[in-house]
């Protein structure tokens, strides 16, 4: 299972969604496919975003260390 | 003359002081008569012991003065005093028995220069980082755009934690802290921030790093101005953020991170985007990507119709072609029509049946028949004979 994407991540793919759609030579099934791909993504991104809260963790040695 | 035989009567093991004696009054006698106090003069031979004590003589034009500064005391100067330099010293002057010395015993010492030790100490680390590159800002890293995991270095209980944690909390909520606590002064200061800053590379994710404190002396901040710390800054395995004292304070600290924030606050800002602006970025991307489709929805119409367009433009012209052909087949088929012979004069001779009689052998005498002519048909008969 891929890992979840960051924020900047998921900006990113959206933004490469809607350069594509604009470019001039795409099908209008592929164009179909990207909108719906990025109406998913700003979905997520905006829940993302209203969901959040700020967290605060102390790291002492070994806590949140990689393994 | 009596005086003299006095003098030779003291010369007995009765009379006469010890070593021990006369150095032990004189030990007293000096430290009674002079009371601990500054003494002004230029650094001259300094030697640091293994055991950490210094050991230098003071002097001037005239004269010179054994010092000694023990580790316990040199310890909280930031480095040591160079040769030739002009400072000066407080101690209480003692005679040291055992090797017959006067001395000045150094509990604090200041350098007249400009800024003091703490700055002849600043100007060496920062010379010595400058001398690695490490001060170049071509080797400054950029900050990240949208940082989730940030960490913070910093006192545990300073105002600079809450400030940080407040602006990130408003600005980027999505972005989590974790909270590297130090010690960010005094003794054992230098070692934990450097334990810190290398901690970060064992720490999952991490996008960015802020290192703060508020402010406070020269000397409060001092563990920011070791060399020690600013190389464990430049090694760091993200970008970091400073923010050491006030604007007004620049540590190497500072000078050595990858950015130089005002304050903690700043830093927190500089560390987060808004996500107000955030949003509104989103929602322009959102608006893009309905034109977009929208217009490729038109341009899809447009291509349909151009082929529509198209195709009946192609059986238009076919039509045309047919029409022509029509034109020239009926053109052809009129030149042969019989018709246009019988309007030159020829007529046509038929019997009853529609027969058309073409020999005379069809004549027989009494046939009655019809004539076609060109503009009409006639009865005719061949006479009886």
């Amino acid at each position: 299972m891929a890992k979840a994407l960051t924020f900047a991540q998921q900006l990113e793919r959206l933004e490469a969604i809607v350069r594509r759609l604009e470019s001039p030579d795409l099908d209008l099934d592929e164009a179909l496919k990207l909108f719906e791909e990025g109406v998913e993504g700003l979905r997520a991104m905006r829940e993302r975003l209203s969901s959040a809260e700020a967290k605060v963790k102390q790291v002492l040695s070994a806590e949140n260390l990689d393994e | 003359m009596g005086a003299g035989l006095d003098l030779f009567a003291a010369a007995s093991a009765e009379g006469a002081w010890t070593v021990g004696e006369v150095t032990r009054r004189a030990r007293a006698v000096v430290e009674a008569g002079l009371p601990p106090l500054w003494v002004r003069g230029e650094v001259s031979g300094l030697k640091r012991w293994q055991s950490g004590h210094w050991y230098f003589t003071l002097r001037d034009r005239t004269a010179q003065l054994r010092c000694v500064m023990f580790a316990k005391d040199n310890r909280r100067l930031p480095t040591a005093p160079a040769d030739g330099m002009q400072v000066f010293a407080f101690g209480r002057p003692t005679v040291w028995e055992d090797k017959g010395e006067f001395r000045l015993t150094v509990v604090e010492l200041l350098s007249t220069e400009a800024g003091g030790l703490w700055q002849v100490a600043f100007e060496k680390a920062k010379a010595a980082l400058a001398r690695d590159g490490l001060l170049d800002p071509a080797r400054k890293r950029p900050l990240p755009a949208y940082a989730q995991r940030i960490a913070v270095i910093t006192s545990p209980d300073g105002a600079a934690l809450r400030d940080i944690v407040a602006v990130v909390a408003r600005r980027w909520p999505l972005a989590e802290l974790l909270v590297v606590p130090t010690r960010v002064q005094g003794e054992g200061a230098v070692a934990e921030l450097c334990a810190a800053f290398k901690l970060l590379g064992r720490l999952r994710g991490l996008d960015v790093c802020i290192v703060g404190r508020g402010g406070g002396s020269k000397e409060d901040l001092w563990a920011f101005n070791s060399e020690l710390v600013a190389r464990a800054v430049a090694a760091a395995s993200v970008p970091v953020i400073s923010a050491i004292g006030h604007e007004t304070d620049v540590t190497l600290c500072d000078l050595v991170a990858d950015f130089r924030a005002a304050t903690p606050s700043a830093a927190a800002a500089a560390a987060t985007p808004d996500q107000a602006e955030v949003l509104d970025d989103v929602a322009h991307l959102g608006n893009r990507l309905g034109r977009g489709l929208a217009s490729r929805v038109d341009l899809a119409a447009q291509r349909l119709e151009q082929s529509l367009d198209q195709l009946s433009g192609a059986v238009a012209l076919r039509l045309e072609r047919h029409r022509h052909q029509l034109a020239t087949a009926s053109g052809r088929l009129d030149a042969l029509s019989p018709l246009r012979i019988l309007e030159r004069g020829y007529s046509l001779a038929r019997d009853a049946r529609g027969q058309v009689l073409r020999r005379v052998a069809q004549f027989p005498a009494g046939l009655a028949f019809r004539l076609r002519v060109w503009d009409g048909e006639v009865s005719a008969s061949v006479p009886e004979s």
